[in-house]
């Protein structure tokens, strides 16, 4: 299999401190990857690295087959044939649309430069700008200059750090598709930075979740999803709310009854006896009108999806308690009402949050 | 908002302000416009081609050559790895605190025929006469050009610095990622997108170069600042000296111009500035020319020139020479503390005046009275004598008719006109720093007292001011660093017998006997370097 891109045992120190540690990736040809995680987690810095504004302290970058690069043979950003979609999309003030375009494009001719210029101004529908300066342009059409810019020297892999931060929520999730079109209908291969996990599910198609300089689970995002291999990640993406249960050999107690038959999953030594978090995805909560009252609503919001509730359990103090938990429902429910919930039967999601730290 | 007869008072002063610092130069102008054509004709027929040459040859070499160290330097300095960086980066800022016309004598005394440096080299050579070997004439245009240089250069040093330094660093990485080299994108990115910063460095090194009257009147190189001077000192041509004094306006008013048309350009400022990642690295020969580049600039700028103070204070200095000293360092002082303090006071009313009313010309005082700043002393020199003159002649007229004594000149004559001057001359300077520093107070702080029961005004004294205290001190300080060290103006407008330490030195410089106020002028250096030093503090705080 041809990787566009292969990362292995990459790491990276600033000032003594680790930033990042044994990164191991790799991408196929026409792929787009979405990197996630908090602010600080150490993404960008991977942009930067792979960009080569940042010198790797150990490990090896291999793009498109071409001779790793490592910090014995460390090879210079302007050689490494990566094209980068900048935030603010750090477009030259004092050159005009086409000069912008084309100010990669050094090497080829007159005659093939403009070519080429005038192909990208028709791809990304810039034609009649072509003459403007960027401060002339909005922002979805800077930012459309910006990826006919990257796009010109025909580069391996393009990086797009947090490419749609500044744009207007109602336009961002047309924009996204619109983009990922382009760039699966030139074969593109993209890595893509943000700390907005539905940005990753619209415009991927594998995800990295990262967590101080590491990455915790890297798969399609259909897999990470349903299922995320530490509660960092969980936590992260946000795929539910956390309940706390206390396994025994056979059964969890939690504050809403207890599950059976689950446990054989987790070795005795990791789960017995222990309090952990089960991950409880909304639709795996039902409500009974007639059970014995569990939980109390805290908050009351509407969404297309009907109400949505978060609820805290009635027993405060006890180690099963837990502070919210979040439902959808068509009911309507006051703040304060005590309800009955109770869990569906499903593949349970056990998480121990210590564990992972 | 201030409402009422108090906010009618302030408004009615911050006019008298603004129109009293404008109205000498208008009143110079008119009647330098108004000289007879005849007057002006015989000037054009003799000497006035010769002085627009020289004003203008030596402003040509001074903005080329302050260019290129200027840029370099910066370049240097922000781009690469060049050892002692630290060091350097404000040590290059030093030659802005050496007064060009001590330079210029310091120089003199080293280069010429019976200095030091050729005496060396004709016995090293063997030499006998200066027919033997050919040596640089530093009493030229190209030398007093040089030496404007090497004192104006840090000007642009720092403009284009600045401009370097905050310069968006995603700008170079897009760049780099599209297969340009370090060094090739700061070609084709940073010296472009500095460009507007560069050319406002270079329109206040010109407005520099223009003022110059020392250095020009040592060398004997006549320009329109000498031709002033000489005009109405020497042949007590008032009109004619008013008419050059008009033309070197001119001059100054369509430098302005460009400087202003610069500004506007300068847009897209980062606050991501670059990172170390961008240097180049040098190699070692290139290391060692960079190296060799920026210190001999600060070396011919200022080390050498304070050396050589230093050497002739040590070797003359004495306790007659302190004395001598005093009265004219008092002199200074006073004159320097009045300016500084009024521009101070004048530039907190109309500033104020501008932040805390309403009406639709608020901000006219502030911009008419700064007005000055980029006038030569001379020129301002002639201003105070076309206005104060006639009016002390009426005043004197009418003390007879009163039946009183006559007063004499007690405007032109006194040092009324120099502060006067001085205050045309640096308001700009206390009215940007006041600005500055008022911008920094967020608007809701301006309603705030009010919305608490205290009046506008009150307000204004217990939350404006003490916020403002540090930026007061310091355009108080600017000023008066600049006034201490301001020498046309005083050089023009002294009453007799009157000295401050630059016209005492300066005084010294021509009668070819500096090593008598080698302290003085060291004094003088040493007043260049607070701003100089104020400056870098206030750079590592932002």
């Amino acid at each position: 299999m041809t990787h566009i891109i292969n990362i292995q045992q990459l790491a990276v120190k600033l000032q003594q401190k680790i930033i990042l540690s044994d990164v191991c990736l790799s991408l196929e040809s026409g792929d787009i990857l979405g990197l996630v995680g908090p602010s600080g987690c150490g993404k960008t810095t991977l942009l930067n690295t792979i960009a080569g504004f940042i010198e790797q302290s150990s490990g090896e970058i291999v793009i498109d087959n071409n001779e790793a690069i490592t910090t014995t043979t460390p090879v210079p950003p302007e050689l490494r044939n990566v094209g980068m979609i900048f935030q603010d999309y750090a477009l030259f003030p004092h050159l005009t649309v086409s000069e912008n375009i084309g100010f990669g494009l050094s090497k080829l001719s007159k005659q093939n430069k403009a070519t080429r210029v005038a192909e990208l101004l028709a791809l990304l529908k810039l034609t009649e700008f072509e003459d403007r300066y960027p401060h002339q342009l909005s922002g979805g059409q800077q930012q459309r200059v910006a990826i006919a810019r990257a796009l010109a020297p025909q580069p391996k892999i393009l990086l797009l750090d947090e490419p749609f931060s500044n744009i207007d929520a109602r336009l961002r999730n047309e924009l996204m598709i619109e983009i990922r079109q382009l760039l699966k209908s030139l074969n593109m291969s993209a890595i893509f930075v943000t700390h907005n996990k539905d940005e990753v599910f619209t415009f991927a198609d594998k995800i990295a979740v990262m967590t101080d300089g590491k990455i915790l689970q890297f798969g399609s995002p259909v897999n990470v999803s349903q299922k995320p291999n530490s509660w960092q990640v969980a936590d992260f993406l946000q795929l539910g709310s956390w309940l706390p249960i206390q396994c025994n050999a056979h059964a969890g107690e939690t504050a809403l009854g207890s599950l059976g038959d689950f446990c054989q999953e987790l070795s005795a030594s990791e789960a017995i006896n222990k309090t952990i978090d089960l991950l409880i995805k909304p639709q795996y909560l039902n409500y009974n009108a007639s059970g014995i009252e569990n939980v109390e609503v805290n908050h009351v919001g509407i969404t297309e999806q009907g109400y949505h509730y978060l609820v805290n359990s009635i027993e405060r103090n006890d180690k099963l308690s837990f502070e919210r938990v979040s439902f959808y429902s068509n009911h309507i429910f006051h703040l304060g009402q005590r309800l009955s919930l109770s869990i569906q039967q499903h593949d349970y999601l056990l998480f121990d949050p210590n564990l992972a730290k | 908002m201030i409402t009422g007869n108090r906010s009618k008072i302030w408004r009615v002063v911050s006019w008298i302000i603004a129109s009293s610092v404008v109205l000498p130069i208008l009143v110079m102008l008119v009647s330098g416009l108004t000289a007879t054509t005849e007057l002006f004709s015989h000037l054009w027929e003799t000497v006035l081609p010769t002085y627009l040459y020289n004003t203008i040859a030596i402003a040509v070499i001074v903005c080329s050559l302050s260019a290129i160290f200027g840029v370099i330097s910066a370049a240097i300095i922000t781009q690469t790895n060049i050892y002692g960086k630290t060091i350097l980066r404000w040590f290059l800022m030093l030659p802005l605190a050496m007064p060009a016309y001590l330079v210029a004598y310091l120089y003199t005394d080293l280069f010429d025929y019976a200095g030091p440096v050729q005496r060396f080299l004709r016995s090293f050579f063997g030499w006998q006469s200066p027919n033997d070997y050919w040596f640089f004439d530093i009493r030229t245009v190209l030398g007093a050009g040089v030496i404007i240089s090497l004192v104006l250069f840090p000007y642009v040093y720092m403009l284009a610095r600045a401009a370097f330094e905050q310069q968006d660093q995603n700008l170079f990485r897009a760049s780099r990622l599209l297969g340009l080299s370090a060094p090739k994108s700061f070609l084709k990115i940073g010296l472009p997108l500095a460009r507007p910063a560069i050319a406002i460095a270079l329109s206040l090194v010109l407005m520099e170069t223009l003022a110059d009257f020392a250095t020009v009147q040592y060398f004997a190189v006549n320009t329109l600042t000498t031709a002033i001077y000489d005009t109405w000192l020497g042949y007590g041509d008032l009109p004619a000296a008013n008419a050059l004094a008009s033309i070197l306006l001119f001059m100054v008013f369509v430098v302005v111009l460009f400087e202003q048309k610069a500004r506007a350009k300068q847009r897209h400022q980062s606050n991501r500035p670059k990172r170390s990642e961008q240097v180049i690295e040098l190699s070692i020969s290139q290391q060692i020319i960079a190296c060799a580049f920026c210190w001999l600039l600060v070396a011919f700028g200022f080390l050498l020139p304070l050396g050589l103070l230093i050497s002739m204070s040590v070797e003359y200095a004495d306790m007659d020479q302190f004395i001598g000293l005093l009265e004219p360092g008092l002199n200074s002082v006073e004159l320097a503390f009045y300016a500084a303090s009024l521009s101070t006071l004048f530039a907190l009313i109309v500033v104020l005046y501008k932040r805390l009313h309403h009406d639709r010309t608020k901000g006219l005082p502030v911009n008419i009275s700064g007005f000055g700043y980029a006038i030569p002393g001379t020129v301002l020199a002639m201003a105070m004598l076309a206005t104060f003159g006639p009016l002390d002649t009426w005043l004197n007229e009418l003390a007879v008719i009163m039946n009183m004594e006559e007063p004499g000149l007690i405007l032109s004559g006194t040092i009324f006109a120099i502060v006067f001057a001085f205050i045309v001359r640096f308001s700009a300077i206390a009215n940007g720093t006041i600005t500055s520093g008022v911008e920094q107070i967020p608007r809701s702080l301006d309603i705030a007292p009010p919305s608490l029961g205290m009046g506008m005004i009150k307000g204004m004294f217990k939350v404006h001011l003490p916020l403002l205290k540090s930026s007061i001190f310091i355009a108080w300080l600017l000023v008066f660093v600049e006034a201490m060290k301001e020498l046309p103006a005083v050089l023009v407008l002294r009453p007799f017998n009157y000295d401050t330490l630059s016209t005492q030195i300066y005084q010294l410089i021509s009668d070819e006997q500096l090593e008598q106020g080698a302290l003085g002028a060291i004094l003088i250096v040493i007043f260049g370097l607070l701003p100089i030093i104020w400056l870098n503090k206030h750079e590592d705080n932002t």
